[in-house]
């Protein structure tokens, strides 16, 4: 059910990002996908975080005609990371989404000048630097609402799982 | 984790060496093209409204400035007008074959379906493809006719195209007033839309305000240009040259707005 849950809310914020926020210009540095993706691997894991954003990378390569697996790839160590950072140390920290999506924001936007350098590709790092203070701002404040409505869709395990008697073995 | 990462960088290496996955990918991308649409339509109507209130705050600086310029370009009109008639029978008379123009080519209309969606990216996908007969290369002209890339990967129904903002698009342009001064359009960098009209040399007039438009050459050369003659590029907003450049130093302001692009005209050879 999670899986159905991500893949809807993922695709859903694909079509924001795709159909309104790149009218922006101001959004284009911002990505709502990267925080809804990275809010969802904090309250779900590693390996949920890995899967949704290896298809969510993939449809936005797919969607915007671009190389394919280049957004898949970034996603992907994204998802898996921070979805192990809730794992371990983020549990229950009021600051971890926050934490999560600046650091993010940093490594996806240089992750990219990266591969975009590895393909032979314009890689613009001073162009990229300039504009990723208003990327990270703009991310943050998103982060304030999705992950609220992320973790209402997604409640933490703890509180579902916990348990609530002890069974005497032997 | 391991595998998904292995899986992309498989993709990668297909998708940049090869065009196996073309098909699939332009197939995926029609198929999520109604979805796309839909979101598009939904927003329309707020980002209409923000658009309208906007041009509320503008509108009347804008009308004055406007109505100034319709009485002067009502004067051009007239003044070009002669001008046209008076190259076509020059033409006739002295049987002259230039560049190819605009009018050489069919045009096909079609929708801006994704825009730039990072700093770094500086193009758009666009709904026809070689079906509608577009080819890697067509030049792609806004509705008001000025310059905004060329096509630089085709699918049946769909085509990726390279802004003309892009740091690999190069053009040689002419400046209208004075076309002698000839040299190249690049993208001017930093971020931001404006131009560069690098490789004039300083001996050449170039003045403020002037308008820059495609050079075009002869297609029958070893190396022809992409580009028709004339294609509107943009407005000179500045002109200087110093002692250590050998060339001047031209700004460019593009004609074309390429975050609020809707629609495309591209230009196909005729049929």
């Amino acid at each position: 059910m999670d899986g159905v849950k991500a893949a809807l809310v993922l695709f859903v914020a694909s079509l924001l990002q795709l159909a309104v926020l790149s009218e922006y210009r101001q959004f284009r540095t911002a990505s709502i996908v990267l925080v809804a993706l990275l809010s969802i691997a904090l309250l779900r894991g590693s390996v949920f975080g890995a899967v949704a954003g290896f298809g969510t990378g993939l449809l936005l390569d797919t969607a915007t005609l671009g190389t394919l697996g280049v957004t898949a790839l970034l996603l992907t160590v994204a998802g898996f990371w921070i979805g192990r950072y809730g794992e371990t140390t983020a549990r229950d920290r009021f600051h971890a989404p926050y934490v999560s999506v600046a650091v993010v924001t940093v490594l996806y936007a240089f992750g990219l000048v990266a591969l975009q350098f590895v393909l032979g590709q314009p890689a613009p790092a001073g162009l990229v630097a300039r504009t990723l203070p208003l990327a990270l701002l703009i991310n943050l404040l998103l982060t304030l609402p999705v992950y609220a409505l992320i973790r209402r869709l997604f409640p933490p395990h703890e509180l579902g799982d916990r348990v609530r008697e002890v069974r005497l073995l032997g | 984790m391991g595998l998904l990462v292995l899986l992309s960088l498989v993709l990668i290496t297909v998708s940049f060496r090869s065009t196996a996955l073309d098909g699939a990918q332009g197939t995926a991308a029609a198929v999520l093209r109604p979805f796309e649409v839909a979101a598009d339509r939904v927003s329309r109507p707020f980002r209409d409204a923000a658009g309208w209130t906007r041009g509320l705050i503008d509108a009347k600086q804008d009308n004055k400035r406007l109505r100034a310029e319709n009485a002067k370009l009502r004067q051009q009109v007239i003044l070009e007008e002669s001008s046209i008639q008076e190259n076509v029978q020059l033409r006739d008379q002295l049987n002259y074959h230039g560049p190819p123009s605009v009018a050489d080519f069919d045009q096909v209309h079609t929708v801006v379906l994704t825009k730039p969606q990072n700093a770094i990216d500086q193009s758009v996908s666009i709904g026809a493809g070689s079906s509608e007969g577009l080819r890697v290369g067509s030049v792609v002209v806004s509705p008001t006719g000025g310059l905004v890339g060329t096509v630089d990967r085709l699918f049946a129904h769909l085509a990726h195209v390279t802004l003309l903002t892009d740091n690999q698009s190069a053009v040689t342009a002419i400046d209208l007033t004075y076309p002698t001064a000839v040299g190249i359009i690049q993208p001017g960098g930093g971020g931001s839309d404006v131009l560069v009209l690098d490789l004039v040399s300083k001996t050449k007039f170039v003045a403020e305000g002037d308008t820059i438009i495609t050079a075009g050459s002869i297609g029958k050369d070893k190396l022809p240009s992409m580009f028709p003659r004339g294609i509107p590029v943009g407005t000179v907003t500045s002109e200087s040259s110093n002692d250590i450049n050998p060339f001047k130093n031209i700004q460019v302001k593009p004609l074309v707005d390429f975050s609020s692009l809707r629609s495309v005209i591209v230009l196909v050879p005729k049929r």
